[in-house]
């Protein structure tokens, strides 16, 4: 269960044993890459909205705190760049705004 | 596959990403709504495009399709397929999902306005590429060690706290253990991002999620895996797994956004 997980998950190439989970493909396709402002203007908003919606949907941050997986959040080492924290406050703003999120109190 | 209205319905331009102008790409139906792949170049810039059909990409039918799961999962295989092929013999920038131009015209106005950052990020880009790293935790391993056998009613009581007791040690433990896991990996690459970890119902396993990191490194380097196993020596032991995922395009590595014309 341990030792044997590291080998064989290398690899999303072709010829790669496992393709490469969904999950891990979402995250990067949906958050991760640039965002160009096309002239098709779904692109930039849009995909943040889906975002944030999958996120709510699959990793809410009630959810988080419920399983004790925030401190992420006030981690300063582990929250990576500076920007990561704008764009978890652009996301809080676009929650704000799609009406998806209705303050801190909600408990599920 | 390809009848006539198709091909006459109005089409839009599908961007996966930016590539070295000495690309060759020729990918025929491998592309997102099972369309050709091709390299436009630029200058010294080259895109990997596609043709769209605006009645599956267009504002209203693309807000649609991104609510159906299955067209999204569907789409981002097939995109991040594309950009794998490319990763295969080129440095590769890659876009989010679903970036689209009107026409070729105005693409080629995008890649002329960004191409000091672009050909920046190539260069930095060039010959590497990301891995993924996932840990999890088995906290039921750490809790159950010492709690077997018949009990009584103290007994419960003293096992119930050794069980609170324990809940916040795994707690400390999982905190430390992510921050000595990314920083014994973040060692071994040229960079690094700690990314929010999965939450079981996306990550597919019951064990909490400590460590969602990405690792850009030299293709074909080794020292990071070497960090891995040594990581596992030491906290394999205490119920952490690692997971490792790749190689793939430099998502985690590139500017978040460029503003075309």
């Amino acid at each position: 269960m341990s030792s044997r997980d590291l080998q064989g998950t290398a690899g999303s190439l072709p010829g790669a044993q496992h393709p490469a989970q969904l999950a891990d493909v979402l995250e990067r396709v949906l958050d991760k890459g640039i965002v160009i402002a096309g002239d098709i203007q779904i692109n930039l908003l849009d995909i943040e909205l889906l975002t944030v919606k999958l996120r709510l949907l699959i990793a809410s941050a009630d959810k988080a705190k419920e399983m004790g997986i925030d401190w992420w959040q006030n981690d300063p080492f582990l929250s990576g760049s500076a920007n990561g924290g704008s764009l978890e406050g652009r996301i809080k703003r676009l929650e704000r705004e799609a009406g998806l999120a209705d303050g801190d109190s909600s408990e599920r | 596959m390809s009848d006539a209205t198709v091909s006459a319905a109005p089409r839009a331009l599908y961007v996966y990403g930016v590539v070295s102008e000495d690309t060759d790409l020729e990918l025929s139906g491998a592309g997102v709504g099972s369309g050709d792949v091709r390299v436009l170049r630029e200058g010294d810039l080259a895109a990997v495009v596609g043709d769209v059909a605006l009645d599956e990409f267009d504002e209203e039918p693309l807000r649609k399709n991104l609510e159906n799961p299955d067209w999204l999962a569907e789409t981002a295989r097939a995109h991040e397929g594309v950009l794998e092929r490319a990763l295969g013999t080129t440095t590769v920038i890659p876009f989010r999902i679903a970036s689209l131009y009107g026409d070729e015209d105005n693409l080629r106005e995008f890649l002329r306005a960004n191409r000091d950052s672009l050909l920046e990020s190539l260069t930095r880009l060039e010959g590497k590429v990301e891995l993924g790293v996932k840990a999890f935790f088995d906290r039921t391993a750490a809790v159950s060690r010492d709690a077997a056998g018949a009990e009584s009613g103290s007994d419960y009581l003293r096992r119930r706290q050794e069980e609170q007791l324990a809940g916040r040690d795994a707690d400390a433990f999982v905190i430390d253990c992510a921050r000595t896991s990314h920083a014994h990996l973040a060692e071994a690459a040229l960079d690094a991002r700690s990314n929010r970890p999965q939450a079981p119902e996306l990550s597919g396993r019951a064990e909490r999620m400590l460590l969602n990191g990405a690792y850009l490194v030299e293709r074909g380097d080794t020292q990071l895996e070497n960090a891995l196993r040594e990581l596992e020596q030491g906290f394999g032991t205490q119920g952490v797994t690692y997971e490792l995922t790749g190689p793939w395009p430099p998502y985690n590595f590139v500017p978040q956004e460029l503003v075309g014309p």
